[in-house]
């Protein structure tokens, strides 16, 4: 399932990069179009067997994918080739990693106790008020909030820095990554927190919640052991499927904060219709997004027994 | 049963004209509209009612488990000799689970299912009773052996699922035993499962009740559950209770017409097969507006005028045990006349349909 689906996700992409645009065009410019100048028609036709644009497409497309499963991801076209895609990619990929995975957690650890106060208060005032806040960041586009917060905690308060720099120590960057995160971290938390709410309000009116409560434990007891877990399928789902969201939101993310990872690179290729490229990037995400959701079907079986075979 | 005197003992539960009302947006529902009675120690009563008759809500309400919002509550719960009305959710949770504790009606849904047998059990052990976890999993072990279920080892891994209803109604009694309760609640226990496995589970609550010298409360539908396993019964009806007897008294000489038409409805054996269950006509009185009379008198076949606008009080009758809220019983004069009317009536229609 998740090979055919990667397939067709990488030959939909390369047929149209190929089809909708000329990659001719795209290596020499204008060159391109001058056919009938003898110098640029040699020039072209060096370019075609440099970068095999002389064979037909599906021939290209299986050595392109043959070389892409051994890790090379070709040449860029906007750079002359140097530094080579996968170069580029690994330099940059950690990065984006770094801080989707930093927002993911942020996103997690704000929407769970975020979710269980206002399932327990469902109704009441600071249910209502928490409502408000979550509509506020939903509403708001992230290139808003990144702007906001980095005016506010790196201009005004100085707490984080303005600027990421690729030579500064590893937890020096985390700290200049981390308005990053929480930029992409609190619209997604506030999308899971609605989600676990809800599910957390339904099973608490299960009977094995009256069950718990009449043992004598505690409402915090009741809601962190015996509510959370069985309420946590849509939470999860949406967690694994927003991780695809989240790489989209970090493209804008990226560029205000200036952490030049994947997402920037992604625009910075769109732009310059380096079909290697974004061919590698879409790739990459279509991939993370297998993953995760692999990832997520495993995490099912944990939460619940009944799904284990 | 119960070989120590009801009237020099102190009760271990004195309810005393207990009120549970809902607000709803249709008006106040009266679920529980003055209940009064005691339980000795040891001793066990069955609550039998229709649904709708306020019994779950009025077990709810003693245990205090009901929510707080649009709830009111009134009256008095003397627990060993403790006020339990206006104590806080925080104070109750010391009783709960301790002193009192509820099997609930379904297994099914009543246990967590995804949490192991063996750490349900095993939470109010190391919460009320302090143990640890090895210790805590020993004495559910031997929780389960009380409440026979084979291979209790290897149960203690299972997940709900995994067990089949009557075993995860006895894994419910287990954990309701757990500490050591004065006072076990049973919720229509047997109600979700099958008639064969029913019995059982009436037995091992009564049995383990006589063992443990536990009180017990058990709510039913079902006059046949009560019937071998209580000491005293109460017939509710409307959010009141209409007749209370020991069991013996409450079934050669039930003073209610409501607790002739729930014995009514009992199948019997000697009956022969498909024949027509005897029903009670109409349906519970609506608690929002209950009737001005007697709950009970727009469905009685006895009730006349009178019953229609003024309430019966509880009457002792030559036992002082045995009360129960009707103007014309059974037995009485008029109770005797209308039976003749109604018996007659029949042998028309009958007749009438044969031709």
């Amino acid at each position: 399932m998740a090979i055919l689906l990667l397939l067709s996700v990488s030959a939909l992409t390369f047929g149209a990069m190929n089809v909708l645009g000329d990659p001719l065009f795209n290596i020499l410019g204008p060159l391109a179009g001058d056919v009938n100048n003898p110098k640029s028609a040699a020039l072209i036709e060096e370019v075609k067997v440099k970068y095999d644009l002389d064979k037909p497409l599906p021939v290209r497309y299986v050595k392109w994918l043959g070389d892409f499963v051994t890790g090379d991801m070709g040449v860029q076209f906007s750079t002359d080739g140097q530094p080579p895609v996968s170069g580029l990619i690994k330099e940059r990929i950690p990065r984006t990693i770094t801080l989707l995975i930093m927002a993911q957690l942020l996103a997690v650890m704000i929407s769970i106790p975020w979710a269980a106060i206002t399932a327990a208060r469902a109704g009441k005032r600071s249910d209502k008020i928490s409502t408000m806040n979550s509509f506020f960041l939903l509403a708001m586009p992230n290139f808003a909030l990144a702007i906001l917060l980095k005016y506010i905690f790196s201009l005004k308060l100085g707490w984080f820095p303005l600027t990421y720099k690729a030579i500064d120590p590893y937890f020096e960057r985390l700290r200049q990554i981390f308005l990053a995160a929480v930029t992409i971290a609190l619209p997604a938390a506030a999308v899971y927190q609605r989600l676990l709410r809800t599910d957390l309000i339904t099973t608490l009116q299960q009977d094995f919640i009256l069950m718990a409560r009449a043992k004598g434990l505690s409402r915090s007891r009741v809601i962190f052991r015996h509510a959370i877990r069985p309420s946590m399928f849509s939470f999860i789902t949406v967690v694994g499927l927003n991780t695809g969201g989240l790489i989209g939101g970090s493209i804008v993310v990226e560029t205000v904060f200036r952490i030049p990872g994947i997402g920037s690179s992604l625009v910075e290729s769109v732009l310059r219709e380096d079909f290697p490229v974004v061919l590698a990037i879409v790739m990459l995400i279509a991939l993370a997004f297998v993953i995760i959701n692999v990832l997520v079907d495993i995490l099912y079986s944990i939460i619940d027994p009944r799904v284990r075979r | 049963m119960n070989d120590s005197d009801p009237r020099t003992t102190t009760p271990l539960l004195e309810v005393s004209d207990l009120k549970t009302y809902f607000r709803t947006e249709r008006g106040t529902v009266k679920a529980v509209d003055g209940v009064s009675f005691s339980l000795q120690r040891g001793q066990s009563l069955g609550i039998v009612g229709e649904s709708g008759s306020g019994k779950t809500v009025l077990s709810r309400s003693i245990m205090g488990l009901l929510g707080r919002t649009n709830l009111f509550r009134e009256g008095s719960i003397k627990f060993n000799g403790q006020e339990l009305m206006g104590l806080s959710v925080k104070e109750m949770r010391s009783i709960w689970g301790q002193e009192m504790s509820m099997i609930f009606q379904d297994p099914m849904t009543s246990l967590n299912p995804v949490m192991k047998i063996g750490r349900q059990i095993a939470e109010p052990l190391m919460l009320h009773l302090g143990m640890n976890k090895s210790e805590a999993r020993l004495t559910a072990e031997k929780l389960l052996t009380d409440v026979r279920i084979p291979e209790p080892q290897r149960r203690l891994n299972q997940y709900p699922h995994e067990l089949s209803g009557g075993m995860r109604q006895r894994v419910m009694i287990a954990i309701a035993l757990a500490c050591g309760p004065t006072l076990l609640f049973a919720d229509e226990p047997t109600t979700a499962l099958d008639v064969t496995v029913q019995a059982e589970i009436l037995q091992l609550i009564n049995e383990q009740r006589v063992d443990r010298n536990m009180s017990l409360i058990l709510v039913t539908h079902n006059i046949g559950v009560v019937a071998g396993n209580t000491d005293v019964i109460a017939v509710m009806y409307g959010g009141k209770i209409v007749e209370k007897a020991p069991t013996k008294t409450l079934f050669s000489s039930y003073k209610m017409p409501y607790t002739e038409a729930l014995m009514r409805s009992i199948p019997k054996l000697r009956q022969a097969s498909h024949t027509r269950l005897a029903t009670i006509p109409g349906r519970p009185p609506d608690m929002v507006n209950p009737p001005l009379g007697c709950n009970f008198a727009p469905r009685c076949a006895y009730a006349r005028p009178k019953c229609l606008v003024e309430e019966p009080e509880l009457t002792v009758t030559e036992n002082p045990e045995h009360v129960y809220a009707c103007f014309y019983p059974v037995g009485s004069p008029e109770y005797h006349e209308r039976k003749l009317e109604l018996s007659q009536r029949s042998d028309l229609l009958s007749t009438g349909g044969q031709n």
